[in-house]
């Protein structure tokens, strides 16, 4: 597979966003806990599919995302 | 090509090659002559075990499959049935040859229905090296397992017909590859970096679904299977590791549709040095929800293993099923019925664990006591129910909830919560009613399972296949 220039990490489901550890500016390494989520009674991790350079964090705690809701952005 | 072969040089596109490369070395013995057919068949072994196999020929008008060719298919098929051995076939093949015309057309029809008759009969398993298209994309589709190559196309149209009808630009790529049929299509079932590795991939699976082994219990050792697991009961987890701890050999699992519906995991591997299927809820994905697409991933993997005798492993972590407007419209009900059917349906030996949950409808679908189970283990800590129980008592007691100020609503939720708990009984009622066979330590689980596989009847589902 191509190696992907921009990651756009979405939501997978609808959830409240609890906490947000990713912030610009920031390296992280491919597995990376960058949003905590909570659905279905579950803290779901969001992480990152590759390593890379945090660009831009879309949530803040507390809000709600939709299936498919960008959250973070990674180069 | 042609003329490479006249010089005396191996084509590596020639199906002969293929067919050498692929069966173990200097097991290949032809079963079909080497014409202009478009097809070669053979039989050999792969890893030791009997086959049928087959290939096109791309040199031959990009593999199109004409009259005798299906013939040459055909004929593998019966020689598979009579043998009881796997067949599998390598494609890379443009579909039905268009200079034949409605003749092609039938004889490809009937490559369709003896591989039809031969579903859940004898395991088929498609190698897609190249291009697969049109009535070539359909025949691996119809068989148990798809592996794609990295140079696998799959698709009914290709690019050129769909620009001219739709006006969509798109290349083969990503029309038919390994992106949209890893992850979204549910069309291929492994997807290989390189083309050897499909063939290493189709040789064991291969072997896995018709050199299955004995189940010793005396083989498998128990460890602390709970040690994976987060400390909160809450918090999502990836289960591959738990499967990995369980199976004789990670290296030996092959994980069918590992990026497609990965909120549930389908694995065949060994245990015990038996083959085995192993279903998992994974809470890394979706908290382990149950969906449409994740529900009929699973009931498939349950039919195909039901149908050559594959005893099932189910791990059970689920908080129910995903609610939402795009579920319901998407057929949830209509799919999710699908791997109740499955379980009810199966007569293999499945064994169902429940770690850490198993709510609700999901509770009933993960392989359930009232749908037949071979016998249902919980791990002492497991919470079963009808659903969460702040989840139950905001719906039992919304009126009484709704009277109580909002700073104490909390407190109040969390003790009728704990009540709720109680009077519902969870895993100890579980127990008493018999839903739950026995609660084992996680120290204890690897060979409780392997007990009762080994003491279940090993029964055979006698039905087909059909791709779910």
């Amino acid at each position: 597979m191509r190696p992907m220039a921009t990651q756009e990490i979405a939501s997978d489901l609808v959830a409240n966003v609890a906490s947000v550890t990713a912030q610009v500016g920031q390296r992280i390494a491919a597995g990376e806990e960058l949003v905590l989520l909570e659905s279905m009674k579950m803290e779901i991790p969001v992480v990152a599919e590759f390593a890379g350079t945090v660009t831009a964090v879309r949530v803040t705690a507390g809000d709600v995302v939709q299936e498919g809701d960008v959250v973070v952005v990674v180069d | 090509m042609a003329a490479a072969r006249a010089d005396g040089d191996e084509d590596p596109r020639s199906p002969r090659t293929r067919l050498a490369e692929f069966l173990d070395a200097g097991s290949m013995k032809l079963i079909s002559p080497e014409d202009a057919s478009g097809m070669l068949a053979a039989t050999g072994t792969v890893l030791g075990t009997d086959v049928v196999v087959f290939a096109s020929d791309a040199a031959i008008q990009g593999g199109a499959m004409g009259v005798k060719g299906c013939q040459v298919v055909v004929h593998a098929y019966e020689r598979a049935l009579a043998d009881g051995v796997p067949v599998l076939g390598l494609w890379h093949s443009g579909g039905a040859r268009l200079a034949e015309g409605v003749v092609s057309l039938h004889a490809v029809g009937e490559v369709f229905a003896i591989m039809t008759r031969a579903s859940g009969v004898i395991p088929q398993i498609s190698v897609v090296i190249g291009p697969a298209a049109g009535g070539a994309a359909y025949g691996p589709a119809l068989t148990d397992i798809v592996v794609l190559g990295p140079h696998g196309r799959i698709f009914v149209t290709g690019p050129d017909v769909v620009r001219s009808v739709t006006g969509e630009n798109v290349d083969a790529l990503r029309l038919g590859g390994p992106e949209p049929h890893g992850r979204r299509s549910g069309v291929v079932h492994v997807v290989t970096e390189t083309t050897q590795e499909a063939y290493e991939r189709g040789r064991a699976l291969a072997s896995l679904l018709a050199d299955q082994g004995e189940l010793d219990v005396s083989t498998v050792a128990d460890l602390d299977l709970a040690e994976t697991f987060p400390e909160s009961a809450k918090r999502a987890y990836d289960v591959h590791p738990l499967i990995d701890n369980l199976v004789d050999d990670p290296q030996a699992s092959i994980e069918l549709h590992p990026r497609w519906a990965p909120n549930i995991i389908t694995t065949l591997s060994r245990f015990g040095g038996r083959t085995v299927g192993v279903i998992a809820n994974n809470p890394m994905r979706l908290g382990g929800c149950l969906d449409s697409t994740s529900a009929e991933k699973a009931a498939r993997f349950v039919r195909m293993c039901d149908s050559f005798g594959v005893p099932l492993i189910v791990l059970v972590d689920v908080p129910g099923y995903l609610p939402g407007v795009g579920q319901e419209w998407d057929g949830v009900v209509r799919r999710g019925a699908k791997l109740l059917h499955a379980f009810a349906e199966a007569t293999v030996p499945r064994v169902t664990l429940v770690t850490r949950k198993t709510y609700g409808g999901a509770y009933i679908a993960m392989n359930s006591r009232s749908l037949g189970a071979t016998k249902v283990f919980a791990w002492p800590s497991a919470e079963i129910a009808v659903m969460g129980h702040v989840a139950a008592v905001r719906i039992l007691h919304r009126r009484r909830l709704a009277e109580v100020d909002e700073a104490e609503r909390a407190q109040v939720e969390a003790e009728l919560a704990a009540e709720h708990a109680v009077l519902a009984g969870g895993l100890q009622r579980a127990v008493e009613i018999g839903v739950i066979d026995e609660v084992v330590a996680p120290t204890a689980t690897c060979s409780a399972i392997a007990r009762a596989i080994a003491q279940a009847p090993q029964k055979r589902g006698s039905h087909g296949n059909i791709p779910l």
